[in-house]
């Protein structure tokens, strides 16, 4: 089970890989970044997953005492909040940019915003 | 105060500048600068109490858990010093960009204190999570800061930044988390106790992010589109704050990672340092080039991070004095930039009017060259020392290397700045300067406190603190005052200075002490004839003879080695003065470094063979054998004779004497050169003969030095600048001194001595003289002049008397040094170089009766028909000069007897004899008193003889002469000076080829196409820089597995 | 041609490392050292039944300030390049369809009643502040998208978003004076766990965090928004 996820979080950063490297316009770049940050953060809940065990909650379906034997790994889960947090920002910065260049030139094209080299 | 404050200080007053609203920003510029200047407080607090306590670091926890259950932050001696360097950064930039951080508004000022804040967090935080957030903070808040730029590129700057970090992310959490599943813990500390062996590939990919986020080369096309486009206050943080606290990050995860990492780092570190340093030598943009600097030298410190299992516990030395050293001097260059309009390098030149800005920029570059007094130099030493004593000399050989690339164009922009013209204005407002001075000062005291760190660590010397040193400095506080006063007081602290230490000095040093202290003095005598205040002259001047003197006072590598560098880096400055002389400069202060790296490297070599208690003794070099001794010797005298100006090294010397000023040229013609026949006495004296691959090393050096006397002489006789043939006259003359060093033997060495003392006399004589000269008449060229005779009377008889000095021709002393030279040679087993030398003699003549026709007889031209003697103070030396070469020629045992007896102790036979006026040899004798009277005597009745019979003589005018029917008119037409050994030229012109010429100018040739080639890899695309970052990230796989 | 070569080959070679860890990854049998500590004591130190939440929250809380300080930091910079201060152009009203406009009217409570719910009981059930906040967040999108030309007084999500934060770090620094460390939730009762009113300042700190999320997604769609030429 956690491998399967682990793997399609792999292929969705693979995904996410290959659209921002061959894609040039700007927009389709972002969301090729989504998907590939998607990817991480399901990589990320998939290692601390155990067979049989359930979430890290203590109710009525586990007490404080067996919590030991009966939870998955807590931290993982709250280190993927954290980095979708981040993502949402970068992502909303890489937007505001694209705003910014669009605005400028009036091309979504990578190729077109070369004005700095060497 | 807790460290936590430093970070909640941060983000509460950030976030109360959200709470303001748009009118109030000044009200928000209050509170930032507060905030920051709480950080600087609370991070000085700590540096200073774990500095004067030496106490253990303290561990701050959070949540009121015990790590690994919670984040835990750390702070020590180091993570203070280094968050209130960033802290201190941030703050001065914040003043530095006061009304433009103003017009953008709370928001930016926001942007400033949350990534200050976020830099802090990264040197504070021991969880690797934490790090990672603490890192996001900062890729946010930079690409925010990027797009406050007045630039409109640097939209697109920060958008390619943003698109690297979202693949360094993405690898930095995978990493992060399968480390987490190996260790169960996030706490670095925790990690570290596991070690890294268990996580390898999640550990490689953590690794390579963090390394990503330094800007390696070369992926890291990104960073210099934002360094270039973005504001310079934002800059000076982007280079000095985070790559301080990014390569503590990597200092971190090398913690975790342990020893068998340690080699990925000082692979990328000095791939980027030599690469960063190579592509920035065609660049024309001045943040550009700034930027490439930034990188060179954050790869020179991963460098050094990654030789940590050499370097033990002092690599923290050294890695730290070369990043404040870095940090200090770009954020310093930075805010200059922003006073100055234009990007281009040469628009510079507008600084030139102010002096304080100008000493600022000195400051700087010399603090990222490593000279002498800043940190850098203390720890280049160290470092060279334990490369070579682990036998890492390739990694020396290109550490030494990048650092010359980035000497070169530093100072070839230092030589725009003084040199070219510009019609800016500089307007410098005080929240722009005090940052700069803020540097400045800075720069100084951590010299200071780095030169007392290498006493108490390593027992060398803060040379801060040497007095030579500290009266050079000092002319810095009188500036303001008068040449003339200067002058005196130069003059007085050198004769003192000599008074007060003459008994210290063996008879050989002490010849060396009277020629640098008080030869020194009679030169600056020709100084008085200049007016107004020469700003920036005394300083150089007497830097360069506070080196020149402690070169001879120290006993230890570590202090020669110093004094090098100050006498080259003070004689640069000197040079650099002349009209036209910002090309030779540059070549005088790239070979000189070269040459001063070579001994670096030498005494490194040495030290690791002879472990130094505490230092290297300069005797010890005796005690050095097989096989280091040789490459030791090798590297120690090439580098001794690039100062010498040996063949093949000698080009710099023609241009940069020649163009120097009127009293700059006997300077450093007359006295400098004799520090590299300083050096190579030093060098025999300990090491005497060596072999290498069968090689007689002192056989060769007999060649060198007889090929630079033949080339040198045969070179001066084509030149039609006077100044210019004294210059390759004193080539040739070095070649004749290290050919009679080279003999080893008693005599040779004799003679170089004498050759010390007379080169001295009569080469600044000559100078001074040919200047004089072209003082008056405007010109250099000597087949313009012509005649003067009449008109500079006491400047020809000088310059009469200095070319029978430098002929050897009887009575004067250059004889005395024939004589002793031809008993020498008699004593050795050399055979053709010697036929060489001989070829070199009458060479000599060629030149010097050029020197003296063309200017003095011949012919006088219309244009100069009015011109006056010399200035007083030009001559009044000259006289001085005269009659001190009379009193040799006929008491040569003033000087010369003490140093005979002297040296037997290194040749006990051969020396000679003295009786009264007499000196005896093993193949003759010689007479001076005698030999003086007799051509007296012989002159005095040919002089009366020809008055006598020509006493009825009419006088003739200068045109009263007919050939061909034709009476000529002109003074040219009859005064042959022009191209004037043609003949020669046809016949040996072959031998004057400029090989070494366009040898060097190849080497510096393909340096700059390699650099052009390789600038093309940066497109600009942004996507091709995601590119290069994955090819890095694969490449560096795929080395480390294969190791 | 050729850039679509290196890319498959440095996709290809990513997916290699990234294979090679997959199969190296064998999940644990056991809780390691953090995840059983979290697991035997949150509920006795902390009163948290969510033990994510109390992570999140307290034991790495000083990540929570920066994760939240990213989000005022995005929304700081959008606001700031974004900015048509005066100069915003004229938009004419555009007409919205019936369905979207009443469905708007009747969900646009109900999901800012459930974001308030979400982010109150952080401590009890799954959820917290940055998925309430999120979920009020698309509230907020809804009206948006029902009526472009809504105009968000930006002064009034400024303030709740620093006001927000700077409560966060006092209570944080709080914790330094009154209870064990910074960000330490015991300087409220800890009560008994299951109650709303447990787990000491956790609810109260997820309740701001929950505010200030809200508001800076809402900023940053606003200005979003605001960008669009109608």
């Amino acid at each position: 089970m956690a491998h399967l996820a682990m793997a399609t979080g792999f292929l969705l950063i693979l995904i996410g890989a290959w659209g921002a490297l061959t894609n040039r316009n700007l927009l389709r770049m972002i969301v090729a970044f989504t998907i590939a940050d998607t990817g991480v953060n399901l990589v990320i809940i998939a290692v601390g997953y155990m067979r049989g065990r359930t979430a890290p909650i203590i109710d009525g379906a586990v007490s404080a005492a067996d919590a030991v034997t009966r939870i998955i790994d807590p931290v993982p889960q709250a280190l993927v909040l954290t980095a979708i947090v981040i993502g949402v920002g970068v992502t909303a910065l890489m937007l505001a940019y694209t705003y910014r260049l669009f605005e400028k030139k009036r091309s979504l094209d990578i190729r077109d915003y070369t004005d700095l080299k060497g | 105060m807790s460290a936590l404050y430093i970070i909640a200080v941060g983000l509460g007053s950030a976030f109360v500048l959200g709470m303001l609203n748009e009118r109030q920003k000044n009200l928000g510029y209050v509170i930032t600068l507060a905030a920051l200047t709480v950080m600087s407080a609370i991070s000085a607090q700590w540096l200073i109490i774990f500095a004067a306590t030496g106490a253990h670091p303290i561990d701050i926890f959070t949540a009121g858990t015990q790590p690994p259950f919670a984040i835990n932050l750390r702070m020590g001696v180091i993570e203070s010093a280094l968050t209130l360097l960033i802290s201190l950064t941030g703050l001065l930039s914040a003043i530095h960009m006061g009304n433009a951080l103003v017009a953008r508004g709370r928001r930016a000022m926001a942007v400033l204190v949350i990534a200050i804040m976020a830099l802090c967090g990264i040197v504070l935080t021991r969880d690797i999570f934490n790090l990672f957030v603490f890192f996001e903070l900062i890729v946010i808040a930079t690409g925010g800061m990027v797009l406050l730029s007045d630039d409109e590129r640097a939209v697109s700057a920060g958008f390619k930044y943003l698109i690297v970090s979202q693949f360094i992310s993405v690898l930095l959490l995978i990493g992060i988390i399968f480390a987490y599943h190996a260790t169960g813990t996030l706490n670095i500390d925790g990690m570290a106790e596991q070690g890294a062996s268990a996580f390898a590939l999640a550990f490689f990919l953590m690794f390579i992010a963090v390394i990503a986020e330094l800007k390696p080369f070369p992926a890291n096309g990104w960073a210099l589109d934002i360094y270039e486009s973005s504001h310079p206050g934002f800059s000076a943080i982007f280079s000095a704050a985070t790559g301080t606290a990014v390569l503590f990050a990597v200092d971190k995860l090398l913690l975790i990672g342990g020893a068998e990492w340690f080699p990925v780092a000082s692979g990328v570190g000095i791939v980027t340092f030599v690469g960063a340093n190579l592509l920035a030598l065609p660049q024309t943009n001045d943040r550009r080039l700034l930027g490439y600097s930034s990188i060179a030298q954050t790869g020179l410190i991963l460098t050094v991070l990654g030789q940590q299992d050499i370097l033990g516990q002092n690599y923290l030395f050294i890695a730290g004095g070369l990043l404040l050293a870095h940090a200090v001097a770009k954020a310093g260059l930075y805010w200059l930039s922003d006073l100055v309009a234009s990007r281009q390098l040469t628009a510079w030149a507008a600084l030139k009017e102010r002096p304080l800005l100008v000493f600022a920029f000195v400051t700087f570059v010399a603090m990222l060259c490593g000279l002498p007094p800043f940190p850098g130099f203390y720890a280049k030493w160290e470092l060279a020392h334990a490369l070579a004593a682990e036998g890492r000399m390739a990694m020396l050989a290109l550490i030494l290397f990048g650092a010359l690339l980035e000497a070169g164009y530093l100072f070839r922009w230092f030589g725009y700045l003084i040199k070219r013209e510009s019609d800016e204005k500089v307007v410098c407002s005080a929240t722009q300067a005090i940052p700069v001075f803020a540097a400045v000062i800075a720069g100084w005291v951590l010299g200071f406190v780095w030169g007392e760190l290498s006493v108490t660590r390593f027992g060398l010397n803060n040379l801060l603190l040497t007095l030579p040193l500290l009266f050079a400095l000092s002319f810095l506080l009188i500036e303001w005052a008068p040449a003339w006063l200067k002058n005196t007081v130069a003059i007085g602290g050198m004769v003192a200075f000599f008074v007060m230490t003459y008994a210290e000095y063996d008879p050989l040093r002490l010849i060396f002490a009277v020629i640098f202290l008080i030869g020194g003095a009679i030169t600056l005598l020709a100084s008085y004839s200049a007016h107004g205040r020469r700003v920036g002259f005394y300083p150089a001047a007497m830097l360069m003879y506070a080196g020149m003197i402690m070169l001879i006072r120290t006993t230890d590598s570590f202090g020669f080695f110093a004094a090098w560098e100050l006498l080259t880096v003070g004689s640069y400055f000197l040079i650099l003065r002349g009209k036209e002389s910002e090309p030779h400069a540059l070549s005088y202060i790239l070979f000189s470094l070269g040459g001063a790296f070579l001994i670096l490297a030498g005494f490194a070599l040495a030290a690791s063979a002879v472990p130094p208690a505490p230092t290297f003794s300069l005797a010890n070099l005796a005690a050095l054998t097989a096989p280091v001794a040789p490459w030791v010797f090798v590297l120690l005298a090439v580098g001794f004779m690039t100062k010498t100006a040996a063949i093949g090294v000698h080009i710099w010397l023609p241009g940069a004497h020649a163009e120097a000023e009127t009293d700059v040229s006997p300077m450093v013609s007359g006295i400098l050169l004799k520090a590299g026949l300083y050096g190579l006495f030093v060098l025999l004296m300990a090491m005497g003969k060596q072999q290498l691959f069968g090689i007689e090393l002192t056989h060769a050096l007999l060649w060198i030095a007889a090929l630079t006397a033949l080339l040198g002489n045969l070179m001066a006789i084509f030149q039609e600048d006077g100044k210019r043939l004294l210059a390759y006259s004193s080539i040739g003359q070095m070649g004749y001194a290290v050919f009679g060093l080279a003999l080893m033997n008693h005599l040779g060495w004799l003679m170089a001595l004498m050759f010390v003392i007379n080169h001295y006399i009569y080469k600044a004589m000559l100078f001074l003289s040919v200047g004089g000269v072209a003082k008056r008449t405007g010109t250099r060229d000597m087949y313009k002049m012509g005649g003067l005779i009449t008109l500079m009377p006491l400047s020809f008889i000088a310059t009469l008397i200095g070319i029978i000095a430098v002929s050897g021709v009887p009575p004067l002393s250059g004889f005395g040094g024939r004589w002793i030279f031809y008993n020498a040679i008699m004593t050795s087993d050399v055979r053709m170089p010697m036929v060489i030398l001989f070829l070199a003699g009458p060479i000599a003549f060629l030149y010097l009766f050029r020197l003296i026709y063309t200017i003095f007889l011949g012919q006088l031209k219309d244009e100069f028909r009015r011109v006056k003697e010399a200035p007083f103070w030009i001559v009044l030396p000259q006289m001085i000069y005269v009659a001190l070469l009379m009193i040799f020629a006929v008491f040569p045992g003033i000087a010369l007897r003490r140093v005979d007896e002297y040296l037997n102790q290194f040749f006990p036979e051969g020396g000679l004899g003295w009786s009264g006026n007499e000196i005896t040899s093993a193949y003759g004798y010689w007479n001076p008193v005698s030999i003086m009277i007799i051509i007296c005597v012989i002159f005095g009745v040919l002089l009366a003889w020809l008055m006598f019979v020509d006493r009825k003589a009419q006088k003739v005018k200068q045109f009263n002469i007919v050939f061909s029917a034709e009476a000529p008119y002109r003074p040219e037409t009859t005064h042959f000076a022009w191209n004037f050994f043609a003949p020669y030229r046809k016949a040996l012109g072959f031998l004057v080829l400029p090989l070494a010429t366009m040898f060097w100018g190849t080497i510096t040739g393909l340096l700059h196409t390699g650099a052009d080639i390789a600038r093309r890899f940066y497109t600009g695309n942004g996507q091709t820089y995601a590119f290069h970052f994955l090819l890095f990230v694969i490449v560096a796989y795929a080395i480390r597995i294969g190791f | 041609m050729i850039k679509r070569f290196i890319a498959l080959a440095l996709v290809v070679a990513v997916g290699s490392v990234f294979a090679t860890l997959l199969f190296g990854y064998t999940p644990d049998a056991d809780l390691n050292l953090t995840a059983r500590y979290y697991a035997e004591r949150t509920a006795a130190d902390l009163g948290a039944a969510n033990i994510v939440t109390a992570i999140v929250v307290t034991y790495r809380g000083l990540d929570t300030l920066g994760e939240v300080t990213v989000l005022f930091l995005s929304a700081s910079i959008v606001g700031l390049v974004l900015a048509k201060g005066t100069h915003a152009p004229h938009r004419t009203p555009v007409p919205v369809g019936e369905l979207l406009t009443t469905g708007t009217r009747f969900l646009v409570p109900l999901i800012l009643l459930l974001g308030v719910y979400v982010f109150v009981n952080g401590h009890l059930t799954p959820g917290g502040g940055f998925q309430g906040g999120a979920i009020i967040a698309s509230g907020i999108l809804l009206l948006l998208l029902a009526d472009p030309l809504k105009h968000f007084s930006h002064s009034l999500i400024s303030a709740i978003e620093s006001l927000a934060g700077i409560f966060y770090v006092m209570i944080g620094l709080a914790g330094l004076f009154l209870a064990g460390g910074f960000l330490d939730n015991r300087i409220l009762p800890l009560g008994t766990l299951g109650n709303l009113a447990s787990a000491g300042a956790i609810p109260l700190i997820y309740s701001l965090i929950g505010l200030k999320v809200g508001a800076e997604f809402a900023s940053i769609l606003a200005a979003l928004s605001e960008t669009e030429e109608l």
